[in-house]
């Protein structure tokens, strides 16, 4: 049978599975391929059901929960089926008293930060579009943000892990409880793995009593290095900050909502500046009692332009969040990177960006976390002689040689038509023929994200 | 053992670092638990190639390798069986490198885990987890059984302290898993390496994150007259918005034992004592400090008595530390549980521990850490009398089940190694097994490396699934179970 025959035969069982409602021809894109069908299963059993009907066929499968990171990795070489997991949406226990909570996959973060705020509890984890991606998503991706600072990421708060392989054959890890070494950790495995192991049907994670009030500082800088030797001194001061953040001359710009957009193709500021942007932002969030709050603004003493509180607060730090988000929204054409290096290489990482992005006509912009070592990157096209699809590719290799040995560098956001002259992951310092054989093992037939991650 | 296999091995490692007399294998053939068996020969290798040629040895001839740190695990993990080599990390003991500014360490595996603090605590840093073992154990088995310890409860378990990994194969070959970065693209196998048990392979660098010493650092000692007081203030603190770096339970019968050891100033007529310790910055450990004390005094505790300086401190610490080896001088066997619970089920479960104590007229010590639910019921036997120890493996048996039946788990610290390789079943499918034995076969296809641990035989799983004894569950003081 051809591929399209298989196609058309698999429509009408899927909808004997799960309904013909929840069978449809949509019209979203990944990377320029659209799906041949998009199908939205209830529960775990008819994610199992669908999947044996695509793996006896050998067709392509895409998880998809809230659609917000579907454009990052390779082109995929062809999509037949998108498993949607927006009906699996559910919280299916939730212990206040135990700070525990086991969803499905297709829960939306923002619906589970609004259950857990009704006890004054939350997740630490506010990763870019937090409103509409789903915790599955948000699992297969790895995603982080801000408060990775201090707080960690998923792969310190997810406790239990549920997912369904290609062929059909439901899977797990962990449990509910929080401290847990019972058979081997399926969650490190999963998180990151960009759906190409498996699809996550559910997870449960820990979470945490909400700081009752926080505070923001924002630190003006005249150079890179002068923010940086400000980072230092917080690290050494006796602070734990939630967040610390280094924002760069041009990514104030995109701190804001997304406003009416000049030029989706290029870089064309809001308010033209007439001098040079020079300020970097060091950006420091801290929670407690008004005693601690006084304490940390002695701390960080003179360095201190404005502070920020309540809802302006929360505002500034959606908007940090969301940043990569905001330069996708204003710029089709931007590319993103996200570069994990050493605390200490933030600097050589910083001036990458400065060096790489302006030899191919690109305006650097870049927000980080800078006590761990986390960046999002932009590069943002220039208006006069704006790069090609090969300059991207002469950038992204630029970049990524200035960087320190052991440093990653993997290309989230960039034309379609430039994937095709360069590896958007990049390099990694794990084992790249043990990643292959994890993915063979559990995924022999490569019917999960085919060509779109690093296995 | 075959003494060719010797002969070569020493050609590897040296004369005098292969052990194969029997007087000598009859030192490693136990670690911290109750298993014994005693393997074919002791190898000590001091560097990754040696360990690297070892394992080829070894798996030409077919030959099983059991890595071994400091032989302090309490699940068996680290026991051979008796033609296999044990693989000793105990010479590779060197800090290879301390990274202050990028607050990174790179060691050998058979680095102590309390050296690797000391060795940075003059830099104001120090490696966070801390197993009670922590004078003794090795950072290599750390990584192996994923190892936490008290102050895990704020701060995460071995997983989240290390970042790289430098790892041989079950066939010889040298892999490198993540490095300083806090990530880096692709699967995280770093994490997926990290409580493997030795599974997969054997850790020869391992690259830690440090953390900053807080400010400052204070200990209460919550007292109260009854247990069950006890257990509530610890789902109270929970609820309460604190988390403590440490909260330990330690029951009468326990703290008794411990003082009668180490005089650590726990008062002797009380029911249970409660160690709680907080840190931070100096205001917001005062502000917890009031916090905790309020909460422990309406959950009806004696008295909060907080430690007056260092000295105090580490004097109730101690206590705490010590109290396996203080057991040790009571009762020539005890077997130690590690079942956790949701914590709210901490009250409820020390009344079920409480039943089968009676039950089978064995006496079970309770120190455990509560605040992250994780039990270590010490159940006290006479090792000689075979009724007892067959009890005591019966009593144990019931607290697990009592544990699964809350949700929770078999194990949240020691591993499961070959002493809960039986309970598996209970919390995983047989697909969720023979999922991670794929994994398992990608890096240690034959099973050559640690055979016979963590994960049961798929065969055996059918055999052993067997209904575990119904656990009874009854309300205690309103806590709703």
């Amino acid at each position: 049978m051809t591929t399209l025959a298989a196609i058309t035969s698999i429509e009408s069982e899927l909808a004997s599975v799960v309904g013909e409602a929840n069978v449809r021809n949509e019209q979203v894109e990944i990377n320029g391929v659209v799906p041949a069908v998009s199908v939205s299963p209830g529960s775990t059993e008819e994610v199992v059901a669908i999947l044996r009907l695509v793996s006896e066929r050998e067709l392509v499968v895409a998880p998809a929960g809230g659609f917000t990171r579907q454009q990052v990795g390779g082109v995929p070489e062809r999509i037949d089926v998108l498993l949607r997991t927006e009906r699996l949406n559910q919280i299916l226990q939730y212990d206040p008293g135990d700070l525990t909570i086991r969803v499905c996959a297709g829960l939306r973060l923002g619906e589970m930060q609004r259950q857990l705020a009704e006890h004054q509890q939350w997740i630490p984890f506010d990763p870019p579009q937090a409103a509409t991606a789903s915790m599955g998503g948000l699992l297969a991706t790895a995603s982080f943000g801000p408060l990775k600072q201090g707080f960690g990421s998923l792969r310190d708060f997810c406790i239990g892990i549920q997912f369904v392989l290609a062929e059909g054959k439901t899977g797990k890890g962990g449990g509910n409880v929080v401290k847990n070494v019972a058979g081997y950790d399926m969650m490190k495995l999963m998180i990151g793995s960009y759906g190409s192991l498996a699809v996550i049907t559910g997870a449960n994670f820990k979470v945490f009593p909400k700081p009752r009030q926080t505070r923001t500082f924002v630190c003006p800088f005249h150079s890179l290095q002068e923010a940086i030797n400000f980072r230092n001194q917080v690290i050494q001061s006796p602070l734990a900050p939630m967040c610390m953040e280094l924002i760069s001359p041009a990514a104030g710009e995109y701190l804001s909502d997304p406003p009416v957009v000049n030029d989706p193709d290029h870089y064309a500021p809001a308010q033209p500046t007439a001098k040079p942007l020079q300020e970097w932002q060091m950006v420091v969030r801290v929670s407690g009692s008004d005693n601690i709050l006084a304490r940390c603004r002695r701390e960080l003493g003179s360095a201190v332009g404005r502070e920020l509180e309540g809802a302006a607060e929360e505002q500034f730090w959606r908007w940090v969040s969301d940043f990569e988000h905001s330069v996708n929204q204003r710029h089709r054409n931007a590319m993103v990177v996200y570069t994990h290096v050493t605390i200490q290489d933030v600097t050589t990482a910083a001036q990458a960006l400065e060096k790489a992005a302006p030899d191919y006509n690109f305006v650097p912009a870049m927000v980080g976390r800078v006590g761990t070592g986390n960046l999002v990157m932009g590069f943002v096209p220039l208006p006069v002689d704006p790069p090609s699809a090969m300059q991207y590719a002469n950038c992204a290799s630029e970049f990524r040689g200035l960087l320190p040995p052991g440093s990653s560098a993997m290309v989230v956001q960039c034309p379609k038509e430039a994937k095709a002259y360069f590896d958007v992951w990049g390099s990694t310092p794990t084992d790249l023929k043990l990643m292959r054989e994890i993915k063979h093992a559990l995924d022999a037939k490569n019917i999960l994200n085919r060509g779109r991650f690093i296995v | 053992m075959n003494a060719s296999v010797v002969r070569q091995l020493r050609k590897i490692v040296g004369h005098e670092t292969v052990l194969d007399r029997p007087e000598d294998l009859a030192l490693y053939e136990y670690d911290a638990g109750v298993d014994k068996s005693r393997p074919g020969a002791v190898v000590f290798a001091h560097n990754t190639e040696q360990v690297s040629k070892v394992m080829r040895l070894a798996h030409e001839n077919k030959i099983p390798v059991v890595p071994r740190g400091a032989g302090t695990g309490l699940s068996g993990g680290a026991i051979a069986a008796k033609d296999a080599i044990v693989l000793s990390t105990a010479r590779m003991n060197r800090i290879l490198e301390v990274d202050i500014p990028n607050q990174r360490a790179i060691v050998q595996p058979g680095v102590v885990n309390l050296e690797m603090s000391n060795a940075v605590v003059k830099y104001g840093y120090y490696y966070a987890p801390d197993p009670s073992s922590q004078k003794a154990c090795t950072i290599g088995g750390n990584v192996a059984e994923n190892s936490g310890g008290p102050h895990t409860l704020a701060l995460g378990v071995t997983v989240n302290h290390v970042t790289g990994i430098e790892a041989v194969l079950p066939d010889g070959r040298i892999i490198e898993l993540g490095g300083k970065t806090q990530d880096c693209c692709g699967l995280d196998l770093t994490g997926f390496f990290v409580g493997s048990e030795g599974t997969l392979g054997v850790a020869t660098k391992i690259t830690v994150r440090l953390t900053k010493l807080p400010e400052a650092v204070t200990t209460l000692l919550a007292i109260y007259n009854s247990i069950q007081d006890a257990a509530n203030t610890v789902v109270a603190i929970t609820q309460s918005g604190v988390t403590p770096a440490a909260l330990e339970m330690l029951d009468g019968w326990l703290l008794r034992a411990v003082e009668a050891a180490v005089h650590a100033g726990y008062p002797l007529d009380s029911a249970a004592v409660l160690l709680i310790e907080l840190e931070g910055m100096k205001e917001a450990v005062e502000e917890q400090a009031e916090t905790v004390k309020a909460v422990c005094m309406a959950q009806k505790a004696r008295e909060v008595r907080r430690a007056k300086d260092e000295a105090e401190r580490q004097l109730l610490w101690l206590g705490r530390k010590t109290a396996f080896g203080a057991i040790g001088r009571i009762s020539s066997s005890y077997y130690t549980q590690d079942g956790v619970i949701p914590r709210t089920k901490v009250p409820a479960t020390l009344a079920e521990i409480e039943r089968i104590s009676q039950k089978y007229n064995l006496q079970i010590g309770n120190v455990f850490h509560a605040g992250d639910g994780n039990l270590h019921p010490l159940i006290l036997f006479d090792g000689r009398d075979p009724q007892q120890r067959e009890d005591s493996r019966s009593a144990a048996k019931e607290i697990m089940s009592f544990c699964l039946s809350l949700g929770g788990s078999i194990t949240g610290e020691h591993g499961v190694g070959r002493e809960k390789i039986n309970l598996m079943p209970y919390m995983f499918s047989e697909d969720d097994l023979e999922i991670m034995v794929r994994v398992r076969n990608v890096f240690n296809p034959e099973s050559l490396l640690n055979p016979q641990k963590v994960i049961p035989e798929t065969r055996m799983c059918r055999e052993i699934t067997g209904p575990l004894p119904k656990a009874k569950v009854e309300p205690v003081d309103g806590v709703p179970v």
